[in-house]
C-alpha cells in the first residue's frame, strides 16, 4: 500500500490528475450503473409478477368454477384460458393425475409442488426451465360444492426470458454509458491538468528564456489569485536578477574602460621608447622589455576580463561561419608550425556564431598549449550530422583526469601550469573558451590523447548549422 | 605629402603619447581637447584623417562624428574603450569610417590610418564609368548620379559601391569587402560592412527598406544589381 502510494506520487502531476479524474468517473459510472440496473430489474420483475399473479388468480378461479361440473374437461378448460405472454398451465387432481397442454409435472420444481399441496395458500417460485428463467405460481383449490375431486392444484408457469433480454440490453446500454463517462472523465482530466499545468509551463519557459540570456523576460499578469502571488514573485525575482546582472556588467565594463585609457597611454609611450631603443643603455632596454611584457599581460588580462563580463550578459553576434576558414586564418595568424587536418565530412562545415569569439576560443587553446603543453602540434576538425568537433593537441605533460573539469574555471590553473612558474597567465584563457563555447550552444573538454601518447587534447564541439 | 591627423581626445596624457607615436610614423598631428574645440577649428586645421574618442565630455564623440560628417568627407576613425555592439554600431551610424578599441597599439592605429588613406588614393582603380540601373558611377571623378542627380557619398561609401559594381551581380562576402575596402584580414568586423551598406542604401536606393540595387544575400554577403 505504502509502495503504491509512493509509486503514485512519483508519477508526473499531469498523469496523476488524469488518473484521478478517470478513477472518479469510473467509480461514479459504475455505482450509477449498478443502482439503475438493480432498480429497473426490480421494478420490471415486480410488474411482471403482479400482472402474472392477477392473471393466475383469474385463471385459478375459472378452474375452480369448472370443478362444479360433473366431469370437468380440463383439457378444454386449459385451452380456453387466456395466456398472458406465453404462460402455460397444468392442473393436478387429487388422484395425482396431471393435465396440461404443454407442461409435464417434471417441468415444475418439486419444492413448489410440495409446498402448494401442503397449504391452501398461493405459492410463487422463480427458477430456470430449459435454461430460461420462469416464474411459477401454484394454488390448491378446494371445490366449494361437492365435486368429483377433492383436491385440485393449479399451476402456471410464466416465462421471464423476454424481461431478461430487456434487462440485458439495458445493462449493455448502461455499460456503454459508463464507458463514455469514463472517457469524458479522461478528457476533462487532460483538459483540467493542461489548465493546471499551463502556468507551470509558462514559468519554465520564462526561466529557460532567462537562462539563455534574455533577462527582460517576464511572466504575464494573471487574474487568478492563486497564481497571482507566484507570478508576482517570479517577476520580482527576474527583475532583481536583471538589475543585478546589468549592474555587474556595467561595473565590469566601467572598470575595464577606466583601465583601458591609461593602458593606451602606456602602450603608446612604450612604443615611442621602443622606437628609440638604440638611444637607451643596455640596462634601460632590459627594463623597457620588462615593462613592455607586463603591459601586454595587463592588456590581455583586461581584455579577457571584459570578454568574460560581456559573455555573462549581452547576446552574441550571429553569422554563418565556415569553421575550416576560421581555423586556417587563426592558425595563420599564430604563425606556428601546426599540422592541420580537416575530415571530409567537416569540409565547408558551418556554425552559427560570432567569428571573432570563435577565433578567440581557438587562439586561447593554441596559447594554452603554447604555455603549458610545449605548443600545439595538431589541430583537427571533424564533423557529424549535427556537430562539429575542433581538437587541439599538444605533446606536453597532459592534464590529469582530476583537473580536467577544474581548469575551465576562472582564475584556475592546473598543477602542471603552476609548476611552470607564476609569470604566465591569469587562468582566464580556458574559462573564456568554456564561456564562449557554451554561449554558442557547444561544449569544451580536456582529455588525454587517443592512443595513450603523452599530451593533452582539448576538444570543443559546436552545433552544426545548415549548409549554404 | 605629410598626412595631417587630428586627434580629438580629452585625456591629455593619451593625446600626447599618441601624438609622439604617430609623429614617429612621420605624420603631423593636430590636437583638440574637446568636440567643441575640434568643430570650431576644423576648417582651419583641415586634417586628412580624424581620430575621435567616443567618451568626450561635453558633446560626445557620436555627435562630433555627425557634425563633421555634415561638413566633410574626411575619414573618421572612432576610438572607443567600449567595443559593445551598441557603441560600435552607434559610432558607425554617426558617420565613422572605421573604429579602433583602446588600448590600440600605435602600429595598428597607423595601419588603419594607412588603409584609409590608401583607399582614398586608390579608389579609382577601375576607371571606367558604369551604369547600374538608374545609377551612374564615375570612378574617375568620384561621382555617383541617380537619375542624373549627383548623390553625395563619403569616400568609404563610394569605395564600397565601386567594389560592388566591379563585380556586378556577383555576391561578395563581408570578408572580401572588409579586405578590399577597409584592408582588414579575415578577422575584420562584419558590422563595418553592414552599417556602411545601410548608409549607402539610404543614399542610392529609392526605398532603402526594400533595396533594389544593394541586395543582402543571407549568410553569404552582398551584391549589386541593376
Amino acid at each position: 500500500m505504502k509502495l503504491s502510494v509512493l509509486a503514485w506520487r512519483r508519477l508526473p502531476l499531469k498523469r496523476r490528475v488524469i488518473g484521478a479524474f478517470t478513477l472518479g468517473a469510473a467509480v461514479a459510472a459504475l455505482v450509477l450503473v449498478i443502482i439503475t440496473y438493480g432498480l429497473s430489474r426490480q421494478s420490471m420483475l415486480q410488474q411482471r409478477e403482479e400482472s402474472s399473479q392477477r392473471q393466475f388468480f383469474a385463471n385459478a378461479r375459472q378452474v375452480q368454477s369448472s370443478l362444479r361440473a360433473e366431469e370437468p374437461n380440463f383439457t378444454q378448460l386449459l385451452e380456453s384460458l387466456p395466456s398472458l405472454s406465453g404462460s402455460r398451465s397444468i392442473v393436478r387432481t387429487g388422484d395425482g393425475t396431471w393435465t396440461s397442454l404443454s407442461l409435464t409435472p417434471n417441468d415444475l420444481p418439486t419444492a413448489l409442488i410440495g409446498s402448494v399441496l401442503e397449504s391452501r395458500q398461493a405459492k410463487t417460485m422463480e427458477y430456470r426451465l430449459d435454461d430460461s428463467p420462469v416464474l411459477a405460481f401454484g394454488l390448491q383449490l378446494r371445490p366449494s360444492a361437492p365435486s368429483a375431486f377433492d383436491e385440485v392444484a393449479y399451476f402456471e408457469v410464466v416465462p421471464l426470458a423476454e424481461i431478461e433480454s430487456t434487462l440485458e440490453s439495458l445493462a449493455l446500454i448502461l455499460l456503454a454509458g459508463a464507458a463514455i463517462t469514463v472517457l469524458v472523465g479522461v478528457g476533462i482530466g487532460m483538459w483540467a491538468s493542461g489548465g493546471l499545468l499551463r502556468p507551470l509551463t509558462d514559468i519554465s519557459d520564462a526561466a529557460r528564456s532567462i537562462a539563455q540570456g534574455r533577462f527582460d523576460t517576464r511572466l504575464e499578469e494573471v487574474t487568478d489569485p492563486d497564481l497571482d502571488a507566484l507570478v508576482a514573485s517570479f517577476n520580482e525575482m527576474a527583475a532583481a536578477m536583471e538589475e543585478r546582472i546589468t549592474r555587474d556588467a556595467r561595473f565590469s565594463s566601467d572598470v575595464s574602460h577606466e583601465l583601458r585609457s591609461p593602458l593606451m597611454t602606456l602602450r603608446a609611450s612604450i612604443d615611442v621608447m621602443q622606437h628609440r631603443r638604440e638611444e637607451l643603455s643596455g640596462r634601460t632596454q632590459q627594463a623597457l622589455d620588462l615593462l613592455n611584457e607586463e603591459v601586454i599581460r595587463f592588456e590581455n588580462l583586461v581584455q579577457d576580463l571584459l570578454d568574460l563580463s560581456r559573455s555573462d550578459s549581452g547576446p552574441i553576434e550571429h553569422d554563418l561561419v565556415n569553421v575550416e576558414e576560421l581555423a586556417r586564418a587563426t592558425l595563420d595568424a599564430s604563425q606556428s608550425d601546426i599540422r592541420f587536418e580537416v575530415s571530409e565530412s567537416a569540409e565547408g562545415a558551418l556554425v552559427m556564431g560570432d567569428k571573432r569569439r570563435l577565433a578567440q576560443v581557438l587562439d586561447n587553446l593554441l596559447r594554452n598549449a603554447e604555455k603549458y603543453g610545449d605548443g600545439a602540434n595538431r589541430v583537427t576538425i571533424d564533423s557529424s550530422e549535427n556537430e562539429i568537433e575542433i581538437a587541439v593537441e599538444d605533446s606536453g605533460p597532459g592534464v590529469p583526469p582530476s583537473e580536467r573539469q577544474l581548469i575551465f574555471e576562472r582564475f584556475t590553473r592546473g598543477a602542471a601550469a603552476r609548476k611552470r612558474g607564476a609569470g604566465e597567465g591569469a587562468g582566464l584563457g580556458l574559462a573564456l573558451v568554456d564561456e564562449h563555447t557554451r554561449r554558442h550552444g557547444g561544449t569544451a573538454r580536456a582529455e588525454g590523447k587517443e592512443n595513450g601518447e603523452n599530451g593533452a587534447r582539448f576538444v570543443i564541439t559546436l552545433p552544426r548549422a545548415g549548409r549554404r | 605629402m605629410s598626412i595631417r591627423i587630428l586627434t580629438i581626445e580629452d585625456d591629455e596624457r593619451i593625446r600626447t603619447a599618441v601624438r609622439f607615436a604617430l609623429e614617429d610614423e612621420g605624420w603631423s598631428v593636430l590636437e583638440a581637447e574637446s568636440g567643441e574645440d575640434a568643430l570650431d577649428n576644423f576648417n582651419s586645421m583641415d586634417p586628412d584623417v580624424v581620430l575621435v574618442d567616443i567618451g568626450l565630455p561635453g558633446i560626445n564623440g557620436f555627435e562630433v562624428c555627425r557634425s563633421l560628417r555634415r561638413a566633410s568627407d574626411v575619414p573618421i576613425i572612432m576610438v572607443t574603450a567600449r567595443d559593445d555592439t551598441h557603441d560600435v554600431v552607434a559610432g558607425l551610424e554617426a558617420g565613422a569610417d572605421d573604429y579602433v578599441t583602446k588600448p590600440i597599439a600605435p602600429k595598428e592605429l597607423s595601419a588603419r590610418i594607412r588603409a584609409l588613406m590608401r583607399r582614398v588614393k586608390s579608389e579609382s582603380k577601375a576607371m571606367t564609368p558604369r551604369n547600374v540601373g538608374d545609377l551612374e558611377i564615375v570612378p574617375e571623378q568620384g561621382v555617383v548620379r541617380k537619375n542624373g542627380e549627383a548623390v553625395h557619398l563619403t569616400k568609404t561609401e563610394f569605395h564600397l559601391l565601386c567594389e560592388l559594381s566591379d563585380q556586378l551581380g556577383k555576391v561578395l562576402s563581408r570578408e572580401h569587402l572588409l579586405e578590399e575596402v577597409w584592408g582588414y584580414d579575415y578577422f575584420g568586423d562584419g558590422r563595418l560592412v553592414d552599417v556602411h551598406v545601410r548608409r549607402l542604401r539610404t543614399k542610392v536606393e529609392s526605398d532603402p527598406a526594400h533595396p533594389r540595387h544593394v541586395v543582402t544575400v543571407r549568410g553569404m554577403g552582398y551584391k549589386l544589381q541593376p
